[in-house]
């Protein structure tokens, strides 16, 4: 049951997100294949893997973005008790967005690229990029001013989206000297992922508790402070632990090192502030599967961001893992458990509300959940064994790329074999999500 | 714990990280040319860049370890390979990496743009990294020939035939890349100044050798290495 119209805007940003969630996934299990197989060259000249992961991480960011503006304009209203500025400006950024998005993925088949990981959009496609950014940012601030009931978590949802857009700039010049390119290039990734995000995921998830457990909202907007406090003094420096091998000064390695090793904290603190809300809640929680996929969300989040990327921050460590499988463990726990589990939860939350139910059928979305959850898992370790393996046989015994590529080719066959699953269970969730049924008390 | 206190945790927590980080930028800004030897980034190695970049090489390499974890790290590749070889991936992947089970995409890149990436590659490897990347580091790989050479498991010769990435191609008994030759019967194949020749500079030999040369070894280590060369007959 939505209480305002135009919260309505949201569910085309929902539907796209999910399909290209599931395309972006399909590329992954392409690209696993390029790793356990040898491709003809006739292929390679074509479609390179190059161009193949420029797919896969540009539909990530992609899908995300989309998550977060439409969790956004589904709950700013609700939030800000009022309609929404404009809905019309709302569409127009999706489709403005959207465009670009297939543009740069038609694109980057042709070669249209700037040809910087995750940046690989190129500038003119940039300036729109910032075109849809400013309509959104425009369109909610609007909202705001205009609704005069200014909420802490509005506050925080609007800083961390307004900080993610200002971060993407310095991502769009060309840098001479790649020492700097990369200094800057990671002003974006970092500075977004252990910082904007987190934000984002601050405010939307407390937002969700406290309307699924009745806790106050003095009390949730009081652990908000706490917890975005402490995402940012250790997020901010931790940026350090990528500058250790790029040409920076040495004194990286002591403010990345200590800052970064702090990271795991204030995510420890988001479980143990979830778990209380729940225990504490005022109310039944009805929709379970939220509730599953929100505890689920924060303690993948700590596993996967903060065990996962404290293992090897430090630099004594990461002289040996950096640039290797290890990250891409990391990075595929981490996205899936803090970001992609908090967006489904947002659908989980949303969708049957836009469609008029209380109340619908859970068990596909819990199927979905620990299908997803637990191949992600397996996917992540198999990752991790390889990278283990790449670190000891590439780095310690001298051994040579190739060769080391070599040994790892069996994980990755182990990896396609579960990513299969993984796929069975993502498209579980765009099929439920888009066939929602009521519950049989409600029909 | 009071709202108060709560909101003092943000606003300490956040500025403070934030003046520092601005700070250290500052100054990492102050430092960061002569770490890099911003002074030898002519327009051929930033058009390098450009080239480096037009391609999207680093969504399959990684450079600085940044990037795809497809293909080896660029940042000591000038080092590790010198430029001959580099040229011919960049020209002839296809037929360089014929027998590999990685393939690298055929480009099509002219010879001036080849030119560019050389340019930029010699001059990343010059970065002061902290002596990463571990696989590339002379200082840890002598360190590591060195031990073993104490533990007297190894010749000198075999040694150096580790130290110099020599597997990376080559294999004996089965150990080792095959996009060079086998060596287990090079011995009764070559004499000991063929086998020098070929590795101080294989294209003098064979114009179209995908060897790299290897120019910096010292000629008392040079013959150590043809001398382990030679041993390898065939047969067990």
């Amino acid at each position: 049951m939505i209480k305002y119209e135009s919260q309505r805007v949201a569910y085309p940003y929902f539907v796209i997100a999910l399909l290209l969630f599931g395309l972006q996934v399909i590329m992954g299990l392409w690209l696993a294949i390029n790793y356990a197989f040898t491709l003809p060259q006739s292929l390679v000249d074509v479609f390179p893997f190059a161009t193949a992961r420029a797919f896969h991480t540009n539909l990530l960011v992609l899908w995300m973005l989309l998550g977060f503006m439409g969790g956004t304009y589904y709950m700013v209203p609700e939030e800000s008790e009022s309609e929404l500025y404009s809905t019309k400006l709302a569409y127009l950024q999706l489709v403005i967005l959207v465009g670009t998005g297939v543009a740069a993925l038609i694109g980057f088949l042709f070669g249209w690229t700037q040809g910087r990981p995750l940046l690989e959009i190129p500038f003119e496609l940039d300036l729109l990029v910032v075109l849809g950014a400013l309509i959104f940012l425009f369109n909610i601030a609007m909202t705001l001013i205009k609704a005069k009931n200014w909420t802490m978590i509005q506050g925080t949802l609007l800083g961390g989206l307004t900080f993610l857009a200002l971060l993407y700039l310095f991502g769009i010049p060309f840098y001479k000297n790649l020492s700097i390119d990369w200094y800057y290039w990671w002003w974006v990734i970092h500075l977004w992922v252990e910082g904007a995000w987190e934000l984002i995921t601050g405010a939307i998830m407390a937002w969700i508790l406290m309307r699924i457990t009745g806790v106050p909202r003095k009390t949730v907007e009081k652990w908000l402070y706490v917890e975005i406090g402490l995402f940012l003094f250790t997020g901010i420096v931790g940026t350090g632990h990528h500058y250790y091998w790029i040409g920076a000064p040495r004194y990286w390695l002591w403010f990345g090192g200590i800052f970064s090793a702090l990271e795991p904290l204030p995510i420890a603190f988001m479980v143990w502030d979830t778990l209380r809300h729940v225990k504490e809640r005022r109310v039944e929680i009805k929709n379970k599967a939220v509730l599953t996929l929100a505890i689920g969300s924060v303690i993948y989040h700590f596993i996967g961001a903060g065990v996962w990327g404290f293992i090897h921050t430090l630099p004594q460590i990461n002289y040996y893992t950096h640039g290797s499988q290890i990250t891409v463990s990391h990075g595929h726990l981490a996205f899936f458990g803090a970001y992609a589990l908090l967006i489904i939860t947002i659908f989980y939350y949303a969708f049957p509300n836009l469609k008029g139910y209380s109340n619908y059928k859970q068990t596909l979305a819990n199927w979905a959940f620990w299908i997803t959850s637990s191949t992600m898992m397996i996917i992540g370790l198999v990752f991790g064994v390889a990278g283990v393996l790449q670190t000891y046989l590439e780095r310690i015994m001298g051994l040579g790329y190739m060769n080391a590529q070599a040994q790892m080719q069996f994980w990755f066959k182990i990896a396609i074999f579960t990513g299969v699953f993984f796929l069975a269970g993502v498209i579980m969730w765009i099929y439920d999500l888009l066939n929602l049924k009521p519950a049989e008390s409600e029909s | 714990m009071s709202t108060k206190l709560a909101k003092w945790i943000f606003y300490v927590g956040t500025i403070s990280s934030a003046v520092l980080f601005l700070f250290l930028t500052w100054d990492t800004h102050r430092q960061i040319g002569t770490l890099t030897h911003a002074d030898r980034l002519s327009d051929e190695v930033v058009a390098g860049k450009r080239v480096f970049q037009k391609y999207n090489c680093n969504d399959c390499h990684t450079i600085l370890g940044f990037g795809g974890y497809y293909a080896p790290d660029l940042t000591k590749v000038y080092q590790r390979r010198g430029e001959s070889y580099i040229r011919r991936a960049l020209a002839q992947p296809e037929v360089l990496f014929a027998k590999s089970f990685r393939k690298m995409p055929q480009q099509n890149l002219s010879s001036e743009e080849i030119d560019k990436l050389v340019a930029f590659f010699r001059w990343v490897n010059d970065i002061n990294t902290n002596d990463w990347p571990p696989q590339d580091s002379k200082k840890r790989r002598k360190s590591g020939v060195n031990r073993l050479l104490e533990s007297a498991t190894m010749s000198l010769g075999a040694a150096l035939f580790k130290e110099n990435n020599c597997f990376d191609c080559h294999s004996l008994k089965g150990v080792g890349g095959d996009t060079g030759p086998a060596l287990d019967d090079v011995g009764s194949r070559l004499t000991l100044d063929r086998i020098k020749q070929q590795i101080r500079n294989p294209e003098a030999l064979n114009p179209d050798s995908e060897m790299p040369a290897y120019p910096d070894l010292s000629e008392s280590d040079l013959q150590a290495l043809a001398d382990f060369l030679l041993k390898q007959k065939g047969g067990e």
